[in-house]
């Protein structure tokens, strides 16, 4: 047994490609696959739920076919889902209209001076503490029960990533491009919208996403507590368990949920749009 | 401040008078001085001393080039120079208005395309947009760039960023011009091609040079003057007069006297690495 045959860890590798071929089939799978898996737990969940509810409280969890013939199907419940999701939207939009600019001015300001940065950062963590139920009687009691106070709660939800994520990303620009700037005697104003800003843009587009996604949950809770006038998804929740209609109450759950997501992917795309020609994050190998 | 466009043929000709110790053929004549370093001292508020009582002066016209152990604080010394860092002790004279440098990395903007980075520094300075576009360029072509104009730095290889970076500078045509290890990615043949290429740029636009590498050969090639440095804390241990006449012949390379020239530098950088 001295002479052993020399064994050869040579393997044939074949090319790898930057991303992976999915050809035809393969995405189509991509397409498929990812929402019936979600499509399948959402059954599956539902099914075991409803199995186990005792027959005199299975209204709690309606059949689909409940839901098509007392909700979906009926078209002044369609129209009342569309009208209300349009009021909501507007609502959640609004609100991020105040908390994004005031993000991002918060955000400039923490980056002008550290000292700032030490003033503010608590005052904003401090504010996004403040249980939002527990100031809602005050918020009835000061600005009354039109539509402002709700767009200012669902500011008050969605500004806390904003000047957050934006801090983050004007603080890692590249020294070099700062000294760039600076050595062509640029000025404040210039260095931050031609280089800090732009390097900074990914990161804030992170916070906004977390902006979007909070925006019409906000907007909804926003609404259960602000009855008054004609409202959104949230006030159909609220009337339909009063009326004993858990169909329609399940109809704008689900509208809601549709909402954000919507609300959640316009915003990643707008970010991957802007992005993907040269930033890591854009996914585009070459 | 003068902000003509280049290319340019050299305004600043004449004869060469009064120095024998620079080579024939600079393209910029006179004993006028572009860049001098006065007694510099760096400490770095962390305690690290870099550089030790440097004195250098690059006259108008001459290429200088500086060779020395890693962490030697050459680098160092091109800040000091364009005002990044304040010296701790020492003066720089220079007119930082007409001074040009490439850093070690390419340090471009991965938001702008190619031509949005060679437009940059223009754009800073206050260029209209068509001058900074045509000005853009005729650099982007000069650097052997062309057809990347519209590429984004993430799809160039390091040497191309590199050369972008150079169009960059190039831009302001400054009369003083600092580079900073530029071809330090490259390979042997691309790097002699580059350098073959500053040398044409550099008898064309006439500007002051002060260069780091870490090639003897390159910097022979290219300088005038090689300027050897001690290890940390930098202090200049010799420095070689290069008497070869410009523009240089590519051939100069393979000559006896370009050899010699070249293993007494090594001589020289190895002593300052080993003692
Ligand atoms: N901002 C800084 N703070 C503290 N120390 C620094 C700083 N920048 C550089 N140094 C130190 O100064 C010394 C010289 O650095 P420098 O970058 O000038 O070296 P170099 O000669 O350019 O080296 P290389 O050839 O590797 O580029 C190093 O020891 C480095 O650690
Ligand atoms: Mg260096």
């Amino acid at each position: 047994m001295t002479q052993t045959q020399p064994s050869s860890n040579l393997t044939a590798h074949s090319p790898v490609p930057f991303t992976a071929e999915r050809g035809t089939l393969g995405n189509l799978l991509m397409l498929l696959v990812p929402p019936l898996v979600l499509f399948g737990m959402f059954i599956l969940l539902y099914a075991m739920v409803r199995a186990n509810l005792e027959p005199h409280r299975q209204f709690l969890m309606p059949s689909g076919y409940e839901l098509w013939d007392k909700a979906f199907g009926l078209s002044d419940v369609r129209w009342e889902l569309l009208t209300r999701s349009l009021t909501t939207l507007g609502i959640a939009l609004a609100g991020l209209c105040i908390s994004i600019p005031v993000g991002i001015l918060l955000g400039v300001i923490m980056f002008r001076a550290t000292i700032l940065e030490r003033a503010m950062f608590p005052n904003i963590v401090a504010f996004q503490s403040i249980p939002t139920l527990a100031i809602i009687p005050l918020i009835q009691t000061a600005l009354g029960f039109g539509t402002l106070p709700k767009v200012l709660i669902v500011a008050k939800f969605t500004m806390f990533a904003i000047p957050i994520t934006l801090l983050l990303g004007l603080k890692s620009v590249d020294r070099g491009i700062i000294n760039l700037f600076r050595l062509q005697g640029a000025s404040w104003r210039t260095t931050l919208v031609k280089a800090c800003f732009p390097s900074a843009a990914p990161a804030l587009f992170a916070g906004l996403r977390i902006a979007a996604s909070l925006a019409v949950i906000s907007a909804i809770v926003s609404e259960l507590f602000f009855l008054a006038g004609r409202g959104g998804l949230g006030q159909m929740i609220i009337n339909s368990k009063i009326d004993f209609k858990y169909e329609q109450m399940y109809a704008a759950l689900m509208t809601a949920t549709f909402l954000s997501v919507c609300v959640y992917i316009a915003f990643t795309w707008l970010g991957h749009w802007l992005f993907s020609d040269w930033h890591e994050s854009g996914g585009k190998e070459t | 401040m003068t902000l003509q466009a280049v290319p340019q043929p050299p305004d600043r000709t004449g004869g060469r008078t009064g120095d024998a110790s620079s080579p024939a053929g600079l393209p910029i004549a006179g004993n006028d001085v572009a860049l001098s370093f006065e007694n510099i001292s760096m400490q770095f508020p962390d305690g690290t001393q870099a550089l030790e009582d440097v004195s250098l002066t690059i006259r108008k016209g001459e290429f200088v080039s500086i060779v020395g152990p890693s962490g030697c604080g050459k680098s160092t010394l091109l800040k000091i120079a364009s005002g990044l860092f304040p010296q701790t002790s020492g003066i720089v004279k220079v007119d930082r208005s007409q001074l040009g440098y490439t850093f070690q990395d390419a340090t471009l903007l991965p938001w702008r395309k190619v031509l949005g980075n060679v437009e940059l520094l223009m754009e800073l300075r206050g260029f209209s947009p068509e001058e900074r576009r045509r000005i853009a360029m005729e650099q982007i072509s000069l650097v052997g760039l062309d057809g990347f104009a519209e590429h984004y730095p993430k799809r160039l290889s390091g040497g191309m960023r590199m050369r972008a970076s150079l169009a960059r500078s190039l831009a302001l045509n400054p009369s003083v011009f600092m580079f900073d290890e530029p071809f330090g990615a490259l390979d042997e043949i691309t790097r002699e091609r580059l350098n073959d290429e500053l040398v044409s740029l550099f008898m064309r636009n006439g500007f002051s040079g002060l260069f780091i590498t870490h090639s003897i050969s390159e910097a022979v090639y290219l300088s005038s003057k090689v300027v050897v440095m001690s290890r940390r804390p930098g202090q200049i241990l010799e420095v070689f007069d290069i008497p070869f006449a410009y523009p240089r012949d590519p051939e100069l390379r393979y000559t006896p006297e370009f050899a010699t020239l070249c293993s007494e530098v090594s001589v020289s950088l190895r002593n300052a690495i080993e003692n």
